[in-house]
């Protein structure tokens, strides 16, 4: 019975996401936007997350498409939409020359080279002023569907449902197991022949793609790049926290995490219009101390626990 | 012991080549040394204690240049209400950090020792969070500044040279020889560097690791706090003024390898006077950061690759 029911709903849902700009007003419009952006964001950076690996470099790749669809946008006349695939296509070129370098670092290293890289393409752009504008950024003439909000949250609507559809494919299928198994313990997963570099390029690679998209639509959607706010580490920092409250390694968990605490940091926004942003911080902190598999995960494992309860006092 | 001797020729060699280095620079960009070695100074001060905590307590504290700012401003206070000089609240800076280290450690980090490497990432970078946005909060993103009338610039000739910056590499290299007595000397400083080496035989030979982690942890931090009043007259203070020392201080750590505290001092140095070396060619100014990046990343790599893959 399940098994017909979920792709239902499913569907369901998606049909009442795509219609919902008729219902709500321009401002919870306006909350979903950033949400969705957000939430592609801390599933992309999930899936890296599932090969073992912490990627600091949500926000380079996130700047570096904003960057790239910009600049194509405003110096080559390029059409938005197309910037935005352009985007897609050049983070993905810098994605595949970084993961032969870094890709082979673990642990911290991995971490760390990978924040110190999103720190190099954002002293980069700030000291090439005339293709990006230097310190003080550039901004193009015209917002992306000249300002439709239906039609860009359509577009960003659908980045994150195929963002979605690639975390469940990547959890479904084979992928699935060969990346749990880099995760718990490369040596086995050498030995069992599974292409560990393979395998962390591929998703590395992909979701650096979701990342620079993400990066490409968001400023599309405000027509302004500048290194302080493209660069930004709220960027890496939000989506992590999301991916964290939900619960990590999954799909579902990055999606709650991010709907919880996108609502509740834009509540808190109107008491504290300084610092709110320490909702996030406190969240961390508190998840990886009491709650480290996220509100997805634990409410997931107390079903399972409570159906093995049921059987073994049914028999 | 063989080992010993093997680390004293290959720190011999360092020093040799970094005294030419030095040379070099010096005949070649005169400014660009005595810059460096101030910038440099600095660098090292504020690199020792993450060394301290990652070499022996074993975590990254991504949280690191965020606990500088909260000493900056804590040493601004000082300055501002009881108009206490920062050379001075130098003392009380030392102790109040040194409280906050025993705080933070026994309710967060202790709890996350054991935990996988990820989890204490994660959980340094929320508190760096906190402390960012608890800054801004309690005294909004407006920067403030102290004035003393010893750390102005001197003239001489035609060129413009700090002299209280001086105070830094001085200040590293004092730091730098009593962390090095602490750890040779005392019981307790052996007993950290048993600790730092091997936590599972530290503590069979009957070590308290947690104790050790509780006093190393404290004394780092009360080390950020001598150097954020010693950085307080000739920096700015706001919410994000220590926050790039973080990644800097790891790459003086990851430059000079685990463990290797001299290596924290020469390797800073060294940055220091490359960064303001690339600073003194006109037009490339602003690539000055890149070049700690750059070292970092090129650093991690090198070290990765040399490495057998197993």
């Amino acid at each position: 019975m399940k098994k017909t029911i979920f792709p239902i709903i499913t569907i369901l849902a998606i049909v009442l996401l795509i219609f919902l700009p008729y219902f709500i007003g321009a401002y919870l419009l306006h909350v979903l936007m950033t949400i969705f952006i957000y939430m592609t964001l801390a599933l992309s950076w999930d899936m890296m997350l599932r090969t073992g690996q912490l990627s600091f470099g949500v926000a380079g790749f996130f700047g570096v498409g904003a960057y790239a669809s910009i600049i194509t946008c405003s110096r080559f006349g390029f059409n938005p939409l197309v910037s935005i695939l352009f985007a897609g296509f050049f983070v993905a070129l810098i994605a595949l020359g970084l993961g032969f370098a870094v890709l082979k670092l673990r642990d911290i290293y991995f971490s760390v080279t990978t924040l110190a890289i999103t720190m190099v393409f954002s002293v980069i752009i700030r000291n090439m002023p005339r293709l990006t504008g230097g310190a003080s950024g550039k901004v193009i003439p015209n917002v992306i569907f000249n300002g439709d909000s239906t039609k860009t949250y359509w577009l960003i609507l659908s980045l994150a449902l195929i963002t979605i559809l690639i975390s469940e494919v990547f959890n479904r299928t084979k992928i699935h197991f060969a990346i749990n198994s880099i995760r718990n313990d490369e040596i086995i997963a050498r030995s069992s022949g599974i292409n560990i570099f393979g395998y962390l390029l591929f998703v590395f690679l992909i979701s650096s793609v979701l990342q620079g998209m993400a990066g490409a639509i968001y400023t599309q959607q405000y027509r302004f790049v500048s290194p302080e706010t493209t660069f930004s580490l709220d960027f890496l920092l939000l989506p992590m926290a999301m991916a964290l409250v939900g619960g990590i390694y999954s799909t579902w968990g990055s999606v709650i995490g991010a709907l919880v605490l996108g609502f509740a940091s834009e509540y808190l926004k109107l008491f504290m219009p300084y610092g709110h942003l320490i909702i996030y911080g406190i969240m961390i902190v508190l998840i990886i101390l009491f709650l480290p598999k996220g509100i997805y995960g634990t409410t997931k494992d107390k079903i399972i626990t409570h159906k093995i309860e049921k059987k073994s006092l049914s028999e | 012991m063989l080992n010993l001797e093997k680390t004293n020729k290959s720190l011999k060699k360092t020093l040799i080549a970094f005294i030419i280095f030095l040379i070099v620079v010096g005949i070649w960009k005169p400014l660009a040394l005595v810059y460096g070695i101030q910038r440099g100074g600095l660098y090292s001060l504020i690199g020792l204690p993450l060394a301290l905590i990652l070499g022996i307590v074993g975590i990254l504290n991504l949280a690191h240049g965020d606990f500088l700012t909260l000493g900056l401003y804590i040493g601004y206070i000082f300055f501002n209400s009881w108009s206490i000089d920062p050379l001075i609240s130098m003392a009380p800076l030392f102790f109040i950090l040194f409280g906050l280290g025993m705080v933070i450690y026994s309710i967060l980090i202790k709890r996350v020792l054991k935990a996988e490497h990820l989890n204490q990432l994660l959980l340094t970078f929320g508190i760096s969070m906190i402390i960012i946005e608890l800054i801004k909060i309690i005294w909004t993103t407006r920067p403030r500044s102290v004035y003393t009338s010893y750390a102005s610039s001197v003239t001489l000739g035609n060129m413009s040279i700090g002299m209280y910056e001086f105070i830094y590499p001085a200040m590293a290299i004092a730091v730098l020889v009593i962390l090095q007595l602490f750890l040779k000397k005392t019981r307790l400083g052996q007993a950290a560097s048993a600790v730092g080496q091997n936590p599972k035989g530290a503590e069979i030979v009957g070590i308290n690791t947690n104790v050790v982690y509780l006093v190393v942890f404290s004394i780092a931090f009360g080390i950020i706090g001598v150097a954020a009043s010693v950085m307080l007259p000739r920096t700015p203070v706001f919410p994000l003024s220590g926050n790039p020392y973080t990644l800097k201080s790891f790459a003086l750590v990851a430059m000079a390898g685990l463990g290797n505290l001299n290596g924290i001092l020469i390797g800073g140095i060294t940055l220091g006077v490359a960064e303001a070396i690339v600073q003194s060619i006109p037009g490339y100014e602003g690539w000055s950061d890149v070049v700690f990046f750059g070292i970092l990343i090129a650093v991690i790599l090198l070290n990765a690759y040399r490495r057998p893959e197993s």
